[in-house]
């Protein structure tokens, strides 16, 4: 059998099998590579993506948490960072006092990572009851003070003369240690 | 001589047929090219992306870090706190109770109140008043109490009451002890 193929048929043909062998080359060899990478990138941002958004939520739990804290303790974190000032302590407490006198602060060993000044008092008071109304009151001070032992009341005439320890604890001027 | 009405055309190695192929196969290249530089792109946004996540992921897990670390602080602030206000809420209980131990017979003149004791001074009428309206109340109290005597001037008795709480161990030694009777 005869087959009747033009030259220009021919040309053709040729031509039409090289770029065909072509575009299937460049299909298998580049592009389905590169879509295989494409998928596999896509579902790992889309898992990173994920991560991360998790992350931000769980950021903005624990950003509302710390918030809601220090709304709910400001007066305890403020009173922390606030150095103790004998003039305004008499001021504010000389009310529950006949007379009220500190003595000068010595700074004692750190306790739990806080700084500690001890102050000493001397005041003279008319009842106990001031000295109650004294301690209710030293709870909510600008700072954070313990009462300490020995408390010496002595009789004076018609008032008491008490003597006693405060312990006055701030943060640490160096917060790491504080905060570890 | 001419053979025919029709003037012959020039041929063209572009035929109709090479046009129509060369159409396919551009168009087709061009898809093919587009959806190649679409991956690249994409390759590369991809990357991008990862890293802005990455760098992301790592400034947030430093800002959780921090502000775990703050509510740590925060915490221990307020528990230790909460530890100083009680002991004053305690001491200022201790030192309600005490004055409401003394009673109205018994004048005190000096109270010195210790961490494990109390140093009372004062004036009672006699001994027997003294023992039955406060050693008592202070004996239940306190592990060890000692009284001394001395009369005062108006005929009444100045009295000095120590008091001491033991620490456990020191009961425990104590009760260990053999009894001397």
């Amino acid at each position: 059998m005869k087959t009747n193929l033009s030259r220009q048929l021919l040309y053709l043909l040729i031509i039409s099998a090289i770029l065909f062998i072509f575009v299937l080359l460049f299909s298998f060899l580049v592009l389905v590579p590169s879509g295989k990478e494409y998928r596999i990138k896509r579902t790992a941002v889309k898992k990173q993506s994920l991560e991360l958004r998790q992350l931000e939520n769980f950021s903005f739990d624990v950003e509302q948490k710390l918030q809601k804290l220090k709304s709910d303790n400001r007066h305890i974190t403020t009173a922390f960072d606030t150095k103790f000032n004998e003039k305004r302590f008499q001021k504010q407490y000389k009310t529950h006092f006949t007379s009220l006198e500190l003595s000068k602060q010595d700074e004692l060993e750190k306790e739990q990572g806080f700084s500690v000044y001890e102050v000493n008092t001397t005041s003279h008071i008319s009842s106990p009851q001031s000295f109650y109304n004294f301690l209710d009151a030293v709870n909510k001070s600008d700072w954070i003070i313990s009462i300490n032992f020995p408390i010496n009341f002595q009789r004076e005439d018609q008032e008491i003369k008490s003597s006693f320890s405060m312990k006055v604890y701030s943060n640490s001027k160096d917060l790491n240690s504080t905060k570890s | 001589m001419k053979y025919s009405y029709i003037s012959a055309k020039n041929k063209s190695v572009i035929t109709k047929e090479f046009k129509l192929l060369f159409t396919f196969f551009g168009v087709t290249f061009f898809m093919l090219f587009m959806t190649y530089m679409f991956l690249i792109y994409k390759d590369y946004s991809f990357d991008q992306d990862s890293i802005y996540i990455s760098n992301a992921k790592i400034e947030l897990r430093k800002k959780i870090k921090d502000m775990q670390s703050d509510i740590a602080f925060v915490e221990k602030q307020n528990l230790f706190s909460e530890g100083v206000f009680t002991n004053n809420s305690v001491l200022k209980d201790s030192i309600t109770n005490l004055f409401d131990l003394v009673p109205n017979r018994i004048t005190l003149s000096q109270a010195k109140l210790l961490e494990n004791g109390l140093i009372l001074y004062g004036i009672t009428p006699n001994e027997d008043v003294y023992n039955f309206m406060l050693a008592a109340p202070l004996r239940s109290i306190f592990h060890r109490s000692y009284s001394s005597f001395y009369p005062a001037q108006n005929g009444w008795l100045k009295f000095v009451s120590t008091n001491y709480i033991d620490k456990e161990d020191e009961v425990t030694r104590r009760e260990d002890l053999p009894n001397e009777d």
